[in-house]
């Protein structure tokens, strides 16, 4: 089965394949040569609610979270997110995408909280990681950029306004 | 002594406390809110009893249910912990009205220290040092020479009205005094529409130093020793260690001396740590704040003289004399404490959700103070921190080396947490050095991803991620007995919150 990844702005694709004794992972990144993995699955088991896996000897405990495209992979008191797709996983995340948080036209709370500034204007344009508004949540102030070079169209908050996860606060146009 | 002790705080603090009272055979009364019903601290503790909806000022914060609980539940003194009420003078008033016994400082104390202008009057009249300045604004360049040169080299020019940098000016020597004062005048006229200024001493490569005191009802006042806790991020300390890298004995008994001064001079009653900014150059200390209560970081001061701080303060609220004087007091080895926040490690962003799964450090010479547990769910509503990881060692050296150990064993699963901001930090040349400022996480520390996420294998994650992402996806019939896979779960769980 084939995927695609994205993990600290390089790009994999990933194609597994399962044998009655193993996982043979063949990892390929951003076009370079592709390495292939055969994990005894001795090596790579369920334990606990997560995983056991021995890789190239070392033994770490994996647990992964998420669900779509979007997931936080954790071990060893670390962790990654990482977005992974394949032609089935976007058909799902298109049926349901009606009701999914930030659209790509819209920045929506990642958790509730309060607006505390903000920072630009209808039809202004952001660059990349431009500063769009502070929100406070759990004592801390946020400042949530711009995830790409992008027009603001509307701005649904206000200054002392609660929001709850999942509140569309800016939508934008291109 | 007292029977019954309620504690007015939550997470790893009222935990801790909970610990102290079970250590002297007191009752422990907890207080939870709407978002705290499945908290550590609700299990821990002999009673427990709701005080109202999740926000801290409907429940925390909300002294008359606070009261009422503890008339209810029969206790007879109440420990704030840290935060919340902990420095709130009329709380205590009101909890001596009723009857009760506050374990911590008069509030008088805390009116004296809690306002930041009387804290330094109160200190300056006592003989603490406080960073040399003007006492006003200066008029002339004849007094500016004059008030520099008491002051000292380098100094700082500000704007009386200023802030943000505008209207301040750096003075390394003399000769750059007067243009620069000039500047600092016409710069604070443009923006403040004032062009008052006053000098300050510049302070040197400065470290956050605080010593711990105690003082009793029997006349005694003891110092306990310094914590450094430069390790900073925007005034938010991150990494605690006891000893001090930066004092040689003579500096660490003069700061004990001044300390105890400062706490005779208010007559302290309990647990207080008055913060000095050190000079790193010239070894100079200057006040800058007491706080009347316990604080977080107190661990490594009981890991570095064995003495249980929080037995302490229930045992002189109770009346009874301090157990230890000050002569019996030393140092022995080194600590060093984590504050371990459910937070993004390279953003600071906080992480609140559920915690899936938690293995914690265990071994030799390591203390967890921690709040967290599998299906706990951190709330968005207080303070990020989950836990704070202490280790101790005979040498610095050692305690660095173990804190890496307990690191490694540390594992939190389901929210981010800064474990690995830790790891990088005690890596950084300037902490193995000691020589780090309270400067050094906002302007030299570099916590880009790399240098964060550099301690596993992207590959792990990746082909981790893939196989379970084939699990979740290939069809039923082919499905493997033996190997369940939570993918279906999770997404569910996740889909709900």
């Amino acid at each position: 089965m084939f995927f695609e990844a994205e993990l600290r702005g390089i790009k994999y694709r990933i194609n597994v394949n399962e044998t009655p004794s193993s996982w043979k992972v063949t990892l390929q990144a951003n076009g370079e040569r592709p390495e292939l993995h055969v994990i005894s699955k001795e090596d790579y088991k369920e334990l606990d609610g997560a995983i056991s896996f021995l890789f190239e000897g070392d033994s770490y405990m994996v647990d992964v979270v998420g669900n779509g495209i979007s997931y936080t992979v954790y071990t060893r008191g670390s962790y990654r997110d990482i977005p992974i797709y394949n032609d089935e996983m976007l058909l799902h995340e298109s049926l349901k995408a009606g009701d999914s948080l930030g659209g790509p036209n819209q920045l929506a709370a990642g958790m509730p909280g309060k607006i505390v500034k903000i920072m630009v204007e209808e039809g202004q344009r952001l660059k990349q990681d431009q500063p769009i508004l502070i929100m406070e949540a759990m004592k801390m102030e946020n400042e949530i950029r711009a995830p790409r070079e992008i027009v603001v169209d509307q701005i649904k908050v206000a200054i002392d306004d609660n929001v709850e996860t999942g509140s569309v606060m800016v939508t934008f146009k291109h | 002594m007292f029977k019954k002790i309620l504690i007015a705080n939550r997470g790893e603090i009222a935990i801790r406390v909970i610990r102290a009272c079970r250590d002297m055979g007191i009752r422990s009364v907890s207080v939870f809110s709407e978002a705290d019903r499945n908290s550590l601290h609700v299990l821990l503790s002999d009673e427990a009893y709701p005080i109202g909806p999740a926000p801290s000022n409907e429940s925390y914060l909300n002294v008359d249910k606070i009261l009422s609980v503890a008339k209810r539940a029969g206790a007879d003194a109440i420990h704030p912990g840290y935060g919340f009420l902990s420095e709130n003078p009329n709380f205590v008033r009101r909890v001596e009205e009723e009857g009760l016994t506050f374990i911590g400082p008069k509030p008088e104390s805390m009116e004296v220290m809690g306002d930041k202008i009387s804290a330094k009057e109160q200190m300056k009249k006592s003989g603490v040092p406080i960073v040399p300045g003007s006492d006003g604004a200066i008029e002339t360049v004849e007094e500016l020479k004059k008030v520099a040169n008491e002051v000292g080299f380098p100094l700082l020019i500000k704007a009386s009205s200023g802030g943000g940098g505008k209207g301040m000016r750096y003075v390394a020597e003399e000769s750059q005094l007067e243009s620069n004062y000039n500047m600092a005048r016409s710069e604070a006229k443009k923006f403040f529409a004032s062009d008052d200024v006053y000098i300050e001493r510049f302070v040197q490569a400065p470290k956050h130093i605080e010593i711990q005191i105690f003082g009793d009802s029997h006349g005694n006042t003891i110092h306990l020793f310094e914590r450094e806790c430069s390790m900073q991020r925007r005034h938010q300390k991150v990494l605690e260690e006891c000893p001090s890298p930066a004092l040689d004995e003579e500096s660490r008994r003069k700061m004990g001396e001044v300390a105890v001064k400062a706490a005779r001079s208010i007559n302290y009653l309990g647990a207080g740590t008055i913060e000095f900014i050190f000079d790193s150059i010239t070894k100079e200390f200057f006040f800058m704040e007491m706080n009347t209560r316990l604080q977080v970081e107190h661990p490594v001061t009981e890991m570095c003289t064995g003495v249980d701080l929080v037995q302490e303060q229930i045992r002189v609220a109770a009346g009874l004399p301090l157990s230890v004087k000050q002569e019996d007091l030393k140092l022995n080895g080194h600590a060093i404490e984590a504050r371990i926040c459910a937070e993004d490690p390279a953003t600071f962003a906080p992480s609140p959700g559920l915690i899936r799964r938690c293995r914690n450090p265990q071994g030799s010479f390591i203390r967890l103070d921690s709040s967290a547990f599998p299906g706990y769910e951190v709330p968005i509503y207080y303070d990020p921190m989950v836990a704070k990881l202490i280790v101790w060692g005979r040498n610095r050296d050692e305690a660095i080396q173990r804190m890496d150990r307990a690191l490694a064993e540390f594992s939190l699963t389901g929210i981010k947490t800064n474990i690995v901001l830790h790891k990088s930090l005690i890596h950084e040349e300037a902490f193995r050095s000691g020589e780090y400022t309270t400067q050094f996480i906002d302007n030299d520390f570099s916590g880009s991803s790399d240098n964060l996420f550099k301690f596993v294998d992207d590959r792990v994650f990746l082909i981790s991620l893939a196989v379970e992402a084939y699990k979740n996806l290939k069809p039923k019939s082919t499905a493997d007995h033996n190997i369940y896979s939570r993918w279906k779960d999770i997404g569910r769980q996740e889909g709900q919150r």
